[in-house]
């Protein structure tokens, strides 16, 4: 196969591929964190600080391992703290600043 | 069911959320504490949020749906503008999209997919569910719809045509199903009660 079909589609560009995958017609609500992740993407938006778009791109330019296998908020939020960091917004410094004392709050090791 | 092999949202599905946080949430706390420690946002903002976010069902596009059954001026405003005919219902299509909705007839079925990502209208419908947002859903959807409707359980018979009409960012969709036999002396609210959320995505038909 020849590479141009790399550049012809991009990775989110996938309608009328190859899949013979049912669909999981599962109900499931959204996770507290999912939603909190949601209403966040929302008001960061509504503050253009990271816009739609952009979190959009970001999600879109992931990489094909993570986007397969992050799920859809796992790569929302990845998607913002890139953009974030991005735009210097916050630094990777508070980053892991900030994830360490949460994982401490939580008993949790990261 | 279905045979997902790897990269399956049913293994997040799995994942009790009762439990310690994990990677991706540690995440979502640590993002959310250090832009409200910044001023960037504010706790508030995120907690009015998420009321919004809760605030928003297929309720919201059940009572357009009933409406346009009811009242066939009602119907072409809405089919005319679909934005300007839910602000009537006190429904704001925020983000500016344009928001289209699409009737059905007894020749023309409409069904709705995001194939880039998963623009959908949440305005009216709330948030999607996971299948609408899977690569299974999107990859098929368009090349074969009545495969796909079959999974749920919907069988269009071979003289209506499909039309699977595709989300952008700008353009969301919503499907005015058809309205049922034998609901012709129904209230409003009955009307309402019978239209679900998959009859207007169209993957669903209504029935009594």
């Amino acid at each position: 196969m020849s590479s141009e079909n790399l550049v012809k589609r991009l990775p989110n560009d996938i309608a009328g591929t190859v899949c013979s995958d049912k669909i999981n017609i599962v109900e499931r609500s959204l996770y507290p964190w999912e939603k909190r992740c949601h209403a966040l993407l929302d008001v960061l938006d509504y503050h253009k600080i990271v816009n739609t778009e952009e979190k959009r791109r970001g999600t879109e330019s992931i990489g094909t391992e993570m986007a397969a296998k992050l799920s859809y908020y796992e790569k929302w939020i990845v998607s913002a703290s890139n953009v974030l960091l991005q735009k210097g917004l916050i630094s990777p410094n508070d980053i892991a600043n900030k994830t360490k004392e949460v994982s401490d709050r939580y008993g949790v090791t990261l | 069911m279905s045979n997902n092999h790897d990269h399956s949202h049913e293994e997040h599905a799995e994942i009790t959320h009762d439990e310690k946080p994990g990677y991706y949430e540690i995440l979502e706390i640590s993002i959310r504490e250090i832009l409200i420690e910044k001023q960037l946002i504010k706790a508030e903002e995120i907690r009015k949020q998420i009321e919004v976010l809760d605030s928003r069902s297929p309720v919201l596009g059940s009572k357009l749906v009933a409406k346009a059954w009811l009242d066939d001026a009602f119907r072409e405003r809405l089919l005319a503008d679909g934005n300007s005919a839910a602000e009537e219902m006190g429904i704001t299509i925020y983000d500016d999209t344009a928001f289209t909705v699409l009737e059905d007839t007894e020749t023309l079925h409409h069904m709705i997919v995001c194939t880039l990502c998963s623009c959908y209208p949440r305005a009216v419908l709330g948030l999607p569910p996971d299948w609408y947002k899977s690569k299974e859903y999107r990859i098929r959807a368009v090349h074969e719809p009545r495969a796909v409707l079959k999974e749920f359980g919907t069988v269009i018979p071979n003289s209506v045509q499909i039309q699977i009409n595709d989300s952008t960012a700008n353009q969301r969709y919503m499907v005015l199903p058809l309205r049922p036999k034998g609901s012709e002396n129904f209230t409003i609210d009955q009307l309402e009660a019978i239209v679900t959320r998959d009859a207007m995505i169209g993957v669903a038909l209504i029935s009594l």
